[in-house]
């Protein structure tokens, strides 16, 4: 597994065509999930997708605009709903476009914590848990 | 918080505490009394992140005697890491659709500046 979730993307679109798919709602329906997202920071919105039993996510995210610069950034937060409807997963889901040439490089970083260990975590359980469990916490407890 | 029956593992590893006592029970098993003498907060509180670490299953609690003994359980972090591996699958599927929504628009330009 990777050690973070990102993903890196390059189009052969400036950054305006590829911005356009990050926030308007029917091109993000396209590619993404249905949505009634709006660029406008404190703006709260949701994504409805198939709901995964096997981890207890009933298909609903619920997020609010949490920072944009136009063409350049965009970041919200990302909650998912439990089959209870409780949520049951709290992240956040950043997206940053480069100019490469002509073309653009789109980058996706989506964090589970809220604090700075996720990166720590991720390395810790790619060696694995039978071996390197006392290593885990170790490496986590070194950076609390 | 100790009402619901599922927890947000990466809410439950995210406190420092938490994580400490993870820790201390990397090293070997050990009773809640003797777990709570290396922190400094009350039993209560130390009762309490027991709770959480245990109903997110990152610990098992079992009477041994008159103790109650914490060890530590695999499901937790199996947890963490199926959040993981599905939205990494996700996206990765995601942004692969919209590379190719996004490269077939180009090929359609180029076709129609080619006819013009």
């Amino acid at each position: 597994m990777n050690k973070t979730i990102k993903h890196t993307f390059t189009f052969k679109q400036p950054a305006k065509e590829v911005w356009q798919y990050l926030t308007q709602a029917d091109l993000m329906a396209e590619w993404l999930m249905k949505t009634d997202f709006k660029p406008v920071v404190g703006h709260k919105f949701m994504f409805w997708s198939r709901a995964v039993p096997d981890l207890n996510f009933d298909g609903n995210i619920y997020c609010e605009v949490l920072e944009i610069e136009p063409l350049k950034k965009l970041v919200y937060s990302w909650k998912s709903g439990a089959m209870d409807g409780k949520i049951n997963f709290e992240s956040v889901v950043t997206w940053t476009l480069n100019a490469k040439g002509k073309g653009t490089e789109l980058v996706l970083a989506h964090n589970g914590f809220k604090e700075h260990t996720h990166d720590v975590l991720y390395n810790a359980m790619n060696k694995g848990w039978e071996s390197n469990i006392t290593k885990i916490i170790n490496t986590l407890n070194a950076t609390a | 918080m100790l009402q619901t029956q599922t927890l947000d593992a990466f809410q439950v590893v995210a406190d420092p505490s938490r994580r400490a006592m993870l820790h201390l029970l990397s090293k070997e098993s050990l009773s809640i009394n003797a777990l709570a003498e290396n922190f400094d907060m009350s039993r209560p509180a130390v009762s309490k992140h027991i709770k959480i670490l245990s109903m997110a299953g990152f610990i098992t609690i079992e009477d041994v005697g008159r103790e109650r003994h914490c060890t530590l359980k695999q499901d937790g972090f199996n947890e963490l890491q199926k959040w993981i591996d599905y939205y990494d699958t996700f996206w990765h599927s995601k942004l692969s659709k919209l590379e190719s929504i996004l490269n077939s628009k180009l090929n359609n330009k180029t076709k129609k500046s080619k006819n013009k």
